[in-house]
């Protein structure tokens, strides 16, 4: 059968929906004539009812830099990104291995440090990365888990296999987009989904209450678990999510001046009284978590919460000092971290990637600028980018100029071609970059929610998909055993 | 639960019934003035009662003078220089809905968001679009008070939230009669006319009260009964009697666990409040003056009102302070 959809789709180089040779893959094939037959009346109206949907439910983000309304829908891309059942079991795979050796890295290196004795990662690194906090160092928290809820940015690049980005254990944020936007699916575009076999994504939030129950400090029984979510307030930029997840956790969403902490232990301020908090799921970063132990210059924050941390009475989720874990320069060392740890091949490359700290590392920054993409070490959300191939000469001697002044605090990655997806523009569907960041959650044992968020570069040619620079997202689809394999496994790309 | 969030939901009472007030008088006094006849092109004089109503006179005569177009009806529904505008109140509303949102369901919260949106998108109301307006505002407000009565759990941030609700009808109840008891008491000379009968029936309107009035009354409308029946009624949902009780009720409720010491205040207040509101009667405020009578009541409010904030929202935990 022949698509009108898909006539004049050139995508740059691979493609989730297309083969090389130009026809779907069989796991679209069924998704494109189901398509087909909305016409250009369906989308609209469809689209219409998303955006309205998405709107009315004030599913929105704040977009710092941007004066007027700071509210703003995320974009949403009404055709679904599909991953085949054979190729996620290798990306939950891959994602465990990664997890498992990330926090027996963290519990190392805030106790034995063993990894710094056999040299596997220098020294100066992990003691110079921002997130390494002293106050962590001959602590275990509960189950010796300290990154419990992870987020990690994979991308396919141009050989067609699945690389590691970034991993984000600090507070990695979009899940709740990715509940919503399975929502907004069944409500506008129900017809896609008989006999498709995409996995539920909706026990999410069960699991991340049990995960929480699990991880109580001890002597505290299964049933009293009294867990909070910790948001900065209703100006951060995912406050949204922080009431989703509260809501749907049945939980209480805190600030900092709603807790107490008395005898290293930590209350909240209830109308009952002081009322006792176990675990704190906390959603702002470190440095803003108490103002004795991290920042005496700061107001915000909850007075004394460290040290019921350290005392046992309280889990911090996740736990303080996870972010040497998530440095951009330790990045470069994790597949080492795993064999390391774990004696296995990584089953998920990391995209190569050279730092600033390592000296052999910096000539390779200095020779090759002009095709690689510079990111700071220690910046989120797509900031302070600067991509090698499409900069300016101004911008590339400023990015230089940067990198003399403070090696440590740049890397350097080529430039993913990473693959496309379909997005339907102007009466058609067209190929826009999008990456993958799935989560995993950790409590007595990891566990890879079998969905995730795929974000998506609306601007065309655009390699950029934060949402707070133009990205937008779509409902992504892990499908069960039994359906169409119709991407190429990830178990090949182990091999190779 | 938070003292915090237990505060935002007793606003977001407040605020969600003083929106549905402000659209529901606003509608009613404008639909009075045209069937007064002529009076409508007259600026600010048939709004006037209802501006001091809304505790908005002052801040309309302040705005009037930067910008002499200014309408009433704009002033009173969408300014958002007039703090009890509609759309102020909605925007208020929907602000703590938001720092509330884990307590209240998912369909309480699209509905005020949409409440909020629908607003937002508005620049002027014509006369013609007036009656849609309200209609639409009161009615997208009894959606949420419904929605919250049956998808929200009956816990104690229900009982707050119905604590703001009562209070704030308990309190615009007493000032649409304030401002007009001297058109519900007039000289003796004036009693009876036609005009009059207009304006009880007008008052009785601004508080959803007419209806209920005909079933209550079978005699003619008089000024008296029109204040009897929103003081003193006791099935009457939105008479001083019925909201107090409800108060009393919802706050028994709502402070079930606070520490004794803490609710004793509020508790204090409003136990003499209800008491008063049950030995009273009609004759006896006729005999203390309306308006006095209605000055202590909004008085009385105030105090119950503070002995909630100071000593329960924002009381400092007595094993700390």
């Amino acid at each position: 059968m022949s698509y009108s959809l898909i006539e004049g789709y050139r995508p740059p180089g691979v493609d989730e929906m297309l083969e090389a040779s130009g026809l779907p893959r069989p796991a679209y094939a069924d998704l494109l004539e189901r398509l087909e037959r909305w016409g250009p009346e369906g989308f609209q109206t469809r689209q219409a009812r998303a955006d309205l949907a998405l709107l009315n439910a004030g599913i929105t983000f704040t977009v710092y830099a941007d004066e007027a309304g700071t509210e703003r829908v995320f974009p949403f891309s009404l055709v679904p990104r599909i991953v085949g059942a054979q190729e996620w079991r290798g990306i939950e795979a891959g994602l465990v291995q990664r997890v498992r050796a990330l926090n027996l890295f963290l519990g190392d290196v805030y106790n034995e440090q063993r990894v710094l004795r056999d040299g596997v990662i220098p020294a100066d690194i992990v003691f110079g990365s921002e997130g390494y906090n002293l106050r962590m160092v001959g602590f275990r928290p509960p189950l010796g888990v300290y990154a419990h809820i992870v987020g990690t940015d994979l991308v396919r690049d141009q050989h067609g296999r699945f690389v590691a980005l970034e991993d984000n254990l600090r507070t990695p944020s979009g899940v709740s987009y990715v509940l919503e936007n399975r929502t907004v699916m069944l409500r506008v575009a129900p017809d896609l989904f008989p006999e498709a076999r995409v996995a539920s994504v909706s026990d999410y939030p069960v699991r991340l209450r049990n995960m929480l129950n699990e991880v109580r400090p001890a002597g505290v029984s299964a049933g009293d678990v009294n867990a909070v979510i910790l948001t900065p307030g209703a100006y951060n930029s995912a406050y949204f999510e922080h009431t989703f997840l509260a809501q749907q956790m049945g939980i209480q969403l805190v600030e900092a001046a709603d807790l107490i902490v008395h005898d290293s232990v930590v209350y909240l301020r209830a109308t009952s009284g002081l009322e006792r908090v176990h675990v704190i799921y906390r959603r702002v970063d470190d440095a803003f978590l108490d103002p004795i132990a991290f920042r005496p210059d700061s107001m915000l924050g909850v007075p004394g919460l460290a040290n019921a941390y350290r005392a046992g009475n309280v889990t911090v989720v996740n736990a303080i000092g996870t972010g040497v874990a998530d440095d951009k320069v330790v990045f470069r060392f994790v597949p080492d971290l795993i064999r390391y740890y774990l004696g296995e091949e990584p089953i998920i490359p990391n995209v190569e990637t050279y730092v600033g700290a390592l000296p052999e590392d910096l000539a390779q920054i200095r020779a090759h600028l002009k095709d690689l993409v510079v990111k700071p070490a220690n910046a989120s959300g797509g900031y302070g980018i600067v991509i090698g191939p499409q900069a300016s000469d101004a911008e590339l001697a400023a990015a230089s100029s940067a990198i003399a002044e403070n090696p440590r605090n740049w890397i350097a990655q080529p430039l993913v071609e990473f693959s496309t997806v379909p997005t339907y523009v102007d009466g058609r569907l067209q190929p826009r970059r999008a990456d993958l960041r799935p989560y995993v959650l950790t409590g007595e044992t990891p566990w890879v929610l079998p969905g995730a968020l795929t974000r998506v570069a609306l601007k065309e040619g655009s390699y950029i998909v934060n949402s707070s620079q133009g990205g937008g997202s779509t409902d992504t689809w892990v499908l069960e055993a039994g359906d169409a394999e119709g991407v190429e496994g990830v178990e090949e790309v182990a091999a190779s | 639960m938070l003292s915090r969030v237990a505060e935002n939901l007793y606003w977001l009472g407040r605020y969600i019934e003083r929106a549905e007030n402000a659209a529901r008088m606003a509608h009613v006094e404008y639909l009075a003035a045209i069937e007064r006849g002529g009076q409508t092109g007259d600026g600010g004089s048939f709004w006037e009662p209802l501006l001091r109503a809304s505790g908005a006179a002052h801040a309309f005569r302040i705005a009037v003078e930067q910008d002499s177009d200014l309408s009433p009806a704009y002033f009173l529904i969408l300014s958002e220089d007039n703090p009890n505008s509609v759309r102020s109140s909605v925007v208020q509303a929907r602000g703590l809905a938001r720092a509330a949102r884990e307590l209240i369901s998912r369909e309480v919260w699209e509905e005020i968001n949409e409440l909020h949106l629908s607003l937002l998108g508005r620049a002027e109301v014509r006369d013609e679009d007036l009656y849609d307006l309200c209609r639409a505002v009161k009615r997208s407000v009894e959606t949420i008070i419904g929605l919250y009565d049956h998808t929200v759990l009956h816990d104690e941030g229900g009982a707050w939230f119905r604590c703001g609700l009562y209070i704030e009808r308990a309190d615009m109840t007493s000032r649409i009669l304030d401002t007009k008891y001297h058109v519900l008491l007039p000289a003796v000379s004036e009693v009876g006319g036609p005009l009059d009968r207009f304006q009880w029936m007008a008052v009785l309107r601004s508080a959803s009260a007419w209806e209920a009035f005909r079933k209550v009354y079978h005699q003619d409308i008089s000024g008296p009964r029109v204040a009897e029946m929103l003081i003193f009624h006791p099935v009457f949902p939105r008479s001083l009697r019925f909201c107090v009780r409800a108060l009393g009720e919802h706050f028994r409720q709502a402070a079930v666990l606070t520490p004794a010491m803490d609710r004793l205040p509020a508790e204090r207040s409003l136990a003499l409040l209800e008491l008063d509101m049950a030995a009273l009667d009609i004759n006896r405020v006729l005999a203390i003056g309306l308006h006095e009578f209605l000055d202590d009541f909004q008085r009385r409010l105030i105090e119950v009102q503070s002995g909630l904030t100071d000593q329960i929202f924002r009381a400092i935990p007595e094993s700390v302070a």
